[in-house]
This record gives C-alpha cells, structure tokens and sequence, in this order.
C-alpha cells in the first residue's frame, strides 16, 4: 500500500520533471553555456589585476580579425570587398569596424601643438651627443631636397625632423597601414587586407557560434571566388570556442550513446528480458531531467561539460537499478519484490550516500562549472535512486526476469577468484603489487599548465600563429601592470619600465613594447626634453644660427623660429590625449583610476610585442625593483590556480575516504575497512599506472579519483551486503563496473585532454576496482547454490 | 605615411600622369621611354622664410630598377628608390635608410612608381582625382588627393609637358611651396651616366 502511494507520488513528479524541461527547451529554447573560462574559479584578489584583464582579454575576446591576401594588392583588394559583402546583411551579428578616414587625417594634427615636445629615442640620444654643425646639415638637408624624408606640416613647425622621427617611431609599433582607404599589411610575399569585425553577442554563446562559423566560411568562399589565389586568415576566441563546442556535443553522442549501446547489450545477455532494459533507461532517464531541472532553477544556466560531465552519470546512475535486479534474479520467486527492496535498502542507501558524497568533493572546489557538475551530478543520483525506489517493485515481480547466457557464465567465477588471506602466496602478491606502486608513484611527474588543457584545431592554432606574426600584435595575456598614486607617478614607473626593457629589444627577447609614455612622455620627461632641445637647438648661438649662414637669413629669424618652435611645446596632459582620436588604439592600455578597495589607484598596462615564450622568465624578472610594476602572466597564473587546486583536490579526496568510512562504520564496524580497500587499492594503483606510462598527473587526474571513491564504495558496499550465499551481488558489481568502464572508456577516447586524463582514470580504476572487490568479501564457500 | 605622398609626388614628377577623359588623350602624348634622366631646377618659397631656396640636379628614372635623385648644388645630396628600399646620402654618408621589411609603405610606393612607369596609372587614380586639359603639343594636370590625410601631406599638385613632364608644381597646406623645372631630357641607352648606373 505504500509501496503503492509512493509509485504515485513520484509519478507526479516526474510528471512534473517532464513539463519543465519541456517548457525549458522548447519554450525558452536554452541553449547550454559553452565558455571553458566557467571551469575556471573567479578572481577576487586584486581589483586593478581584474581590471586589466577586462581591457585586455575582454575586448580581444569579442573579436575577429580577418586577413585577406594575395599576390597583387587589387587582387587582394577585390577579394576583401566580396568577402564583406557576405558579411554586409549581417551587421546584427558582426559589426565591421571601419576605419575613420578623418581620423587618419586628424591624428597628428592634434599633436601638433606638442610637437617640439616629442622626440624619438635614437635621436633623442643624437640631441645628447651631436654637435651643432650635425643638426644645421640635417635642417639643411631637408630644406634643399624636395623629397627628402618624412615631412609632417611646414617646414619652420620641425626643421631638424624630430617631430617626424618621433611619428615614424609610433608608425613603426604596428605594421598595418592606411592604403586605399582600406588597412595593409604585407608578409611572405603576399599583401593583405585586414578586416576587423566585432561580435555582438557573446563569443561564447552558442547561438552566435552556431551562425557566425558558417558566414566566415561562406565569406571566405566568396573572397575565393573574387580572386582565384586569394588567401583568407580567420582568427578569434568564437572560432575556437564554436570547434570546442562541436567536439563537445559531438563526444556527448558517441559517449551517450556507446555507453547505452553497452548497457542494453550487457542487460540483455543477463537477464534475457528488455524489461531490465527499459527500467535502467527509465531511471537514468529520469536522473538526467531532474538533475537539468532543479540545476536550471538553481544556477540560471548549464555549462556543455557539464552535460558531457552528466553523460557520465549513466555509468553510476544504472547501479542502483541493477542492484535491485541482480537480486530479483537471485532470489526466490515467492518473495515479493516490495518486501526484498525493503531487505535491499539498507544497502542502496548507502551507496546512495557514499556515491552522493564522492560527487560532492567537486563542490568543494572553487570552479564554478565544477560546483555545477557535482550538484548535477549528486541529482542526478537522487532522481534516479527515488525511482528504483518507488517504482521498480511494483514494475518487476518475482518472475519477470531469467538468467541469461552471461549470468549463468559469470556467476562461477567469484567462487573460484582469489581472497586475501595471510597465506604467503596472498601476502607475496600484495608484497608485488606493493613494490609496482611505489615504483609508479615514483614516476610520476606533475603538469598543470593550462595550455596542456587547449585542444583547438592545428588548422585554427596555425592560422592563429600566422596572423599574430603578419600583424605583430601584442600579446594579451602577459603584460606589466603598472600602478601609482597619481597618473604622473604611472607614466614615470612606465618610464623607468621601459629603460629596463630596451636592452630586452636589443637582445631580440621582444620586438618591442606599446606604453601610454610614448605617446605622452611624464611630465618631469616633458620638461627633461624641452630643456634638451632649448640647450641644443635653440640657443641663439645653436644650429638655427649656423643654418641661417647658410641661407643668408638674419638673425631675427633665427629669433623667429625659435619662437616658433618653443609655442609648439605646449605640456601634453593625458587627459587630452586621451580625448583624442589618436588615441584610439592605445585607450585600453590606460586603466586610470581604479578603486582597489584602500581609495583609487592610477594604472597602466605595458604590453609586448613579438614576445618569445623562451623569454618569459626573463621578462618576469625585468622589472624586479622597478616600484609599482608588476609582471601578469594569466597562462602562469591559471596554471599555477589549477596547480594549487590539484594539491587541495588531493586532501579532499583523502578526507572524503574518512568521512565515507565514518558514515560506513556504524553498519558495517569491524569490516568497514573492507569497503574501502578496493577502491583505496584500486586508486593507488590506478596513480601508479599513470606514473608506469608517462602521463603528468593534473587535476583531472585527482578529480577522477574522487569520482572512484563514489563509485567504487557502491561495490564495495554490494560485496559486503548480506547476501545469503547468492551471486547477486557479485553480479551487480560486474553489471556496474562493465557499463561504468564503458561509458568512461569512452571518455579516455575524448579529444578534450581534461576529459581524456579523467576517464583514462576512471578507466583503469574501475577495472582495477572490479577485480579487487571479492579479494576482500568474507564471503563463505555457497552450497552450491543453483538458480531456479 | 607622409612619406609615400611625397614619393608618389615624385612619381608624377618623373613620369607624368593621367586618368580620365583628356587625360587618356595626355598618356598618348607621353613617351614611355626605358630610361629618361635630365636636369632639374627646384624653387622652395618656404612659411616664414623671405628669400626662396634655389637648388638643382640630375634625375634618372630607370624602369624595373628605381629612381635617382641627384641634388648637385648647393650641396650633394642623393635620394635613390629602389624596389624595397629608399637611401638618402648626404654626401657619402647614408642619412637615412628606410626598408620594405620595416615599413611596409616602402614597397607600396615603390610599386605605385613602378607600374606608372609600364604605363598602368590605374593605381594613381586610386589616389587622386586626375583633372587634365590639353593645348596643341601641350597639357596641364592638377591632381587632388582622395583622401583627407593625402591631401593634408601633399596639397595641391599640379604638373604641365608634352612629351616629358616639364613642371612640378605643390603648394602645401602649411604654406610651403615647391616648383620643379625639368629640362635637358635624354633617353635611350646613353641617358644614364656611368656614375649613375653604379648607384642602381
């Protein structure tokens, strides 16, 4: 009767269950969230590291930069006109981002009033050393020759070209150019247009990959099409995340789907009926929507792994429903199957809680998208468990079910599987297998960069490669910060940055650097340089005096363009420059005023160019005693976040095995430790093995681990049930451990490495777990027990 | 940037331009020799300066190789283009080099003068606007640049010949102004002298 009511309770449930996600994917048509950044824990430490991340990382993120070249510059030219007129319709989705051709007119117009102010480099080390006959024959080398070198206004407004120097300095920090009212670049014989085209969602939604990959790929088509030899560079963070998107749901299918393929084969080869087979689906069915359901309502979102990451649960959801029918199998017809649930419960509830536990470790990391799939993952069991519970009794009686081919098979060889005992030949092999592990775990290496983790196309990391050495962009992820009380104190920091860093130029660790100082010196640099050019070119005895021999001009003159020259030396405030359209390019590497929670701090980001990842260590020690300035590498910092995580994982799972045997031992006392040993054997060998072949352990490695706990203490606890002398339990860990190979099997196969170093764990842990268990069931030799 | 407007002034200098109507009628006009160097007489009147800078020299043009600029008097001085590369000696001493790989202008340039000179000026009018006139065995060419930024470098151009190129004519934004006279005009073999031939 109770039985009964509780069949109809969760019926209205599932009932329920079914109409939300119902409403979820048809009516709201959620689409899962495929960032892999969500995996990562969000940073609450340092409010301007944050900020610079924004600039940096954010803006880059959203974009897609596409080169489009060929042989001749109208090949080119045509073939990036046909290649935005595919693009045209959709500026609701990409957005070109054109160039401003007042904006090339304006920007060093605006400067002009700072001109004698702004001095290159080298020849700000020439003004230093060079007499004054050298910059009268410069002066007076530009006056006579009519195309002379780069010319910026009338002659009077920068007679010694230093204001055009200093501009040519700037020109020099970027290859792109203006040329046709389009942007050029030029590289390996080819010569190239570049398109720039921001997406408007995100580049991580799914909706935006799913219609932006295929316009690209038409566009270039097209761009083909216009020019028979033309070539098209993509590059940008959508068409990585759309290719890991892709791999992702395809794995889903052949992971999903090998895993039932495997279960319903393995179903039918033991109790001979599809009725087993329907029940599990049913169960692992109604696991799967509850667990989606209450995670919608409680994160708002579903990340994709997390689902790849549930496609797992089949191989763990399934051993509560195999339990239960290993046993009806086993037992006799005449018990009714409401009274052998009630037998069977204890032991099911453990399991379910042992298992529960082991998924929530993964709570305890500070990953989000790791906090999701355990809650998904401890759901997903609860749902499944309930339904065993209220509903599998009433669905099977005592003679639905016959033992088929395997069963009959299998059943045979627990009698005859070795036991641990204190005979010398058990302790010899323990004694082996003891000596094996150590040796493994002396092998074993450790590796968390982040980048092992990446898993994009080589045919999108090669274009990638090439575009960021055609366009010698910056790198966004390893840069200075540079921080001060007030904007000056950061331009004086960056400046005294950059005097350590052109030695790095020299010694080709960098091509160079992009500073807000080089366009606005500070304002003790600002008076530093006008007093230089005040004592070497505008003393009334200086070059304009030897130059106006030359030219028979008299000495008011020379007073004249002194003046001149000295009213162009307006103080640069970067305020202004910033307000300018000059600044365009270079606004997001000032942060300003930041608020770091102590009042606002100034900051200021210096970003490298042709960065070499040999010279990393080198550059995060260039700034050593350099006050203010800090070094950001946010591959390192992740990578040492995951190192960190994988040390604190390795602790949780040990504290999850004292907890498991506490919440063990009331039932089981003096045997708990029998439970346990599998899987603690099994997990210790499973790390040596990974040692044996060379693989470095990494997080994914040590998450697996705790998933093993869960699911190794459910066989475990099936050998140590009362069982009256049947093979059920034997069975059911068999059943189990066969589908959870399969399904994480197949998840070694994974093209994503997190997942591969992960199920190639939980492979070899879970067979390791499934020939351990009898070692250690006290189990008496059957009398030989016959099914009826 | 302001560079290349300068260089591609020098272009039209050498080789005279064209584009539209009348200016079609001009390109028949001019002849399209292998090589052509002459003499020239440049007049600067400069902002704030009162009397104007007179200099002069030899040029060459020399296709499929480059463009020498030779400034005689008041002093030496050598401007040479070559495909990927411009060199300007001030004396001996190279004043400033400036190369393909390290401004990818170098070689837009280079290419816009090198296609003038096989007679392809569909590139010029990517530029400028081409406003020409003709009169007997005479023309007159005012060219205006298509964009702000050119235009602000070069100003206005304006050039007059026949068969050659006979004056260059650019009145800057900042008040500067620069006129050319070509004269002297020699082509074929015999054109280039041999201390010229060395230095392409």
């Amino acid at each position: 009767m109770l039985q009964r009511r509780l069949a109809l309770a969760w019926a209205f449930v599932v009932c329920l269950l079914i109409g939300h996600n119902a409403w979820l994917w048809l009516g709201q048509r959620i689409a899962p969230d495929t960032d892999i950044l969500a995996l990562l824990p969000i940073e609450k430490r340092d409010p301007v590291l944050q900020q610079s991340f924004t600039h940096m990382v954010d803006s880059a993120q959203q974009r897609v930069v596409v080169l489009v070249g060929a042989a001749e510059w109208d090949a080119a030219g045509r073939a990036a006109d046909a290649y935005r007129a595919v693009l045209a319709p959709h500026d609701g989705l990409l957005v070109f981002d054109a160039m401003g051709d007042d904006t090339q007119a304006g920007w060093l117009a605006s400067l002009q009033p700072h001109a004698t102010l702004l001095v290159g480099g080298a020849q700000e080390r020439q003004l230093r050393d060079e007499p004054a006959r050298f910059w009268a024959d410069a002066a007076l080398a530009r006056l006579y020759n009519a195309f002379s070198g780069p010319k910026l206004g009338a002659f009077r407004d920068d007679p010694f070209g230093l204001f055009a120097g200093w501009a040519q300095e700037r020109a020099g920090e970027t290859p792109v150019r203006p040329r046709d009212g389009r942007l050029f670049v030029a590289g390996e014989g080819r010569e190239y247009v570049l398109l720039t085209y921001t997406l408007k969602q995100s580049a991580f939604s799914l909706g935006a990959q799913d219609a932006v990959v295929p316009l690209l790929e038409q566009a270039g088509a097209a761009a083909r099409g216009a020019a028979p030899n033309a070539e098209v560079i993509t590059a940008g963070v959508v068409l990585h995340a759309a290719a890991a998107g892709r791999q992702a749901s395809r794995e889903i299918h052949t992971i999903g789907v090998g895993s039932l393929v495997g279960i319903v084969l393995l179903t039918w080869l033991t109790f001979r009926s599809l009725r087993p087979i329907g029940l599990t689906l049913l169960a692992i069915g109604v696991g799967f929507l509850g667990a989606l359901s209450v995670c919608w309502l409680l994160f708002g979102q579903i990340h994709l792994l997390t689902l790849v990451f549930g496609a797992s649960l089949i191989g763990v959801a399934q051993d509560y429903g195999i339990y239960f029918l290993c046993h009806r199998l086993r037992a006799d017809h005449g018990l009714d199957s409401p009274a052998l649930l009630r037998r069977l419960l204890p032991g099911l509830g453990l399991t379910l809680l042992a298992a529960v536990i082991g998924y929530l470790g993964l709570a305890l990391t500070p990953f989000p998208g790791l906090r999701h799939m355990a809650v998904f993952s401890a759901l997903g069991l609860v749902f499944a468990w309930l339904t065993v519970v209220c509903w599998f009794p009433g669905l099977i009686s005592g003679n639905t079910l016959k033992a088929g081919w395997l069963a009959q098979r299998y059943r045979g060889v627990v009698w005859r599987w070795p036991r641990l005992t204190r005979k010398p030949a058990s302790i010899g092999v323990v004694l082996v297998l003891a000596a094996a592990a150590i040796g493994g775990w002396s092998q074993l290496t450790t590796n968390d960069d982040i980048r092992s983790l990446q898993s994009s196309p080589p045919a999108l990391i090669q274009d990638q490669i090439k575009l960021s050495k055609l366009l010698d962009a910056p790198s966004p992820v390893q840069y200075f910060l540079v921080r001060g009380e007030s904007g000056e104190q950061v331009l004086q920091r960056e400046e005294a940055l950059k005097r350590r860093l052109d030695p790095l130029i020299a010694q080709q660790h960098i091509a160079g650097y992009q500073a807000l100082s080089n366009w606005v010196p500070s304002a003790r640099v600002q008076a530093e340089r006008l007093a230089l050019v005040e004592d070497k070119l505008l003393r009334a005895d200086g070059p304009l005096a030897l130059l106006a021999a030359e030219i028979d001009e008299d000495p008011q003159w020379v007073g004249a363009s002194a003046a001149h020259l000295r009213a162009q030396a307006r103080a640069m405030l970067i305020d202004d420059f910033l307000r300018s359209a000059a600044a365009e390019p270079w606004r997001r590497l000032w942060l300003g005023a930041v608020d770091d929670g102590a009042g606002a701090t100034y900051a200021s980001i210096v970003a490298l160019r042709g960065l070499q990842y040999a010279s990393l260590p080198v550059l995060a020690r260039a700034a050593d005693g350099v006050d203010g300035v800090q070094w950001v590498d946010k591959v390192a910092g992740i990578s040492a976040v995951l190192g960190s995580y994988r040390a604190t994982m390795g602790w949780v799972v040990l504290a999850a095995y004292a907890v498991v045997f506490a919440v063990l031992l009331p039932r089981y006392r003096g045997r708990t430790w029998r439970v346990l040993a599998p899987t603690a054997a099994a997990s210790v060998l499973t790390v040596a093995l990974l040692g044996f072949s060379g693989q470095q352990l990494q997080l994914f490695h040590v998450l697996a681990l705790m998933l093993l706990l869960g699911v190794g203490v459910d066989y475990g606890i099936f050998m140590q049930e009362p069982s009256e002398g049947d093979d059920a339990p034997w069975l059911a860990v068999g059943l189990s451990a066969a589908s959870t190979i399969l399904s994480f099997g197949l998840l070694a196969l994974s093209g994503t490495p997190a997942l591969q170093a992960f199920g190639l764990t939980m492979l070899a842990g879970a067979a390791l777990v499934w020939l351990f268990a009898p070692c250690f069931s006290v189990t008496k030799e059957p009398i030989h027990a016959t099914p009826d | 940037m302001k560079r290349t407007v300068i260089l591609a002034a020098l272009v039209f200098a050498a080789a005279g331009a064209s584009a539209s109507a009348p200016v079609a009628q001009i390109q028949a006009m001019l002849a399209k020799p292998e090589q052509l160097c002459g003499r020239f007489d440049q007049v600067k009147r400069l902002a704030g300066m009162k009397k104007p800078l007179a200099s002069s020299g030899r040029f060459c043009v020399v296709a499929g190789k480059g463009v020498l600029w030779r400034t005689l008097k008041p002093f030496p001085n050598t401007l040479r283009l070559k495909r990927d590369e411009i060199v300007h000696l001030q004396g001996e001493r190279v004043a400033m080099r400036l190369e393909a790989s390290q401004e990818p202008t170098v070689r837009m340039i280079n290419g816009v003068l090198f296609s003038l000179l096989a007679g392809d000026l569909g590139q010029l009018d990517s530029l400028f606007e081409v406003d020409g006139s003709v009169k007997g065995d005479s023309w007159q060419v005012a060219l205006k640049a298509r964009n702000a930024a050119l235009a602000r470098a070069v100003g206005a151009i304006s050039l007059e010949g026949g068969a050659y190129v006979r004056t260059i004519q650019m009145v800057e934004e900042s008040g500067d102004r620069t006129e050319i006279v070509f004269s002297d005009i020699k082509t074929g073999p015999g054109a280039v002298l041999p201390e010229e031939a060395a230095q392409f």
